[in-house]
């Protein structure tokens, strides 16, 4: 800012206040930077993002020794509105949330609740066995746990020491 | 599925809510509203309650819904953690003109159907129109 000298002292601190936003907004970049490799894992990143049209669940992720269990809030689904698929690294979950008819009168006053179809492409933070999943409807929560794959767990290796 | 025409006390709502090993957080229900003429139909998604779980009171023309959801037992690590469990506590004031005695609520799939009729007398009314023999 000392490129500019006509500014007053008051104007510079605006534009100190402008430069604190600009940083903000650059830590945000970097975060998001940061995110696309590292993966947080307690929030959907941001490539994660619904497509225009639809929404994505709300998950739970946790995992012991051998499974993972991956839990989302799907209120209201038939037995048919939800489809889960698995690959070595990635569940997904799609599905669509029928809307009701409104039956009559002046139809729908107010609406808060998700509607249309939904995907969601869940990383998995290690390899699985796809032919060892289970999927559970009740209540409106979906639970699916997998089973860890034991021939992707990491392996150790011995380090051969020269003479 | 209990219908209660009292709502809960709250003295005792303070005690439940110390008692350790409880849900402490509590959550408004995502609902639908949808004027049927002849009463209301509100619809809220409470995932993961049970129908006995589920409180639907009615007073003074205010409706009121509380769900208890239990807390979830997870195994050791948790990885992500996108939504809270905790009670579900909505009201919604109805004012005049509503059948306390006539609510009926169902809870189904993880969401709660709740039909409010309107009395009678304030019933949308379709009257029909002779033809005067002149």
């Amino acid at each position: 800012m000392n490129l500019i000298p006509f500014r007053t002292k008051r104007t510079s601190g605006i534009d100190a206040g402008n430069m604190a936003t600009l940083a903000d907004f650059r830590n945000e970049m970097n975060r998001l930077f940061e995110g696309f490799f590292s993966r947080p894992l307690m929030m959907p990143t941001w490539f994660e993002q619904a497509e225009p049209g639809q929404w994505m669940p709300a998950i739970d992720m946790s995992e012991d020794e051998s499974k993972i269990c991956v839990r989302a809030e799907l209120p209201g689904m038939g037995p048919d509105d939800v489809d889960v698929s698995v690959s070595e690294d990635r569940l997904v979950i799609t599905g669509e949330k029928k809307t009701e008819s409104a039956t009559g009168g002046n139809g729908w006053a107010h609406r808060e609740s998700h509607h249309g179809s939904f995907t969601r492409a869940i990383p998995l933070p290690e390899a699985v066995d796809p032919s060892q999943v289970t999927a559970r409807y009740d209540k409106g929560v979906l639970t699916v746990e997998l089973t860890k794959s034991p021939t992707a767990a990491s392996r150790k290796v011995p380090v051969q020491m020269g003479g | 599925m209990t219908l209660s025409l009292t709502t809960t006390a709250p003295e005792a709502e303070v005690a439940r809510r110390q008692t350790p090993g409880e849900p402490t957080l509590t959550y408004q229900p995502h609902v639908d509203v949808c004027d049927t003429g002849s009463g209301l139909t509100i619809r809220a998604d409470i995932p993961g309650a049970s129908a006995d779980s589920i409180d639907v009171a009615f007073e003074d023309g205010v409706l009121a819904v509380h769900a208890k959801v239990p807390a979830r037992n997870l195994p050791a690590r948790v990885l992500r953690q996108e939504y809270g469990i905790g009670d579900y506590r909505r009201s919604f004031r109805l004012g005049e003109g509503f059948d306390g005695a006539g609510i009926s609520a169902e809870y189904r799939r993880g969401v709660l159907s709740i039909d409010v009729p309107r009395l009678a007398a304030v019933r949308p009314r379709k009257v029909a129109v002779r033809v005067a023999n002149a």
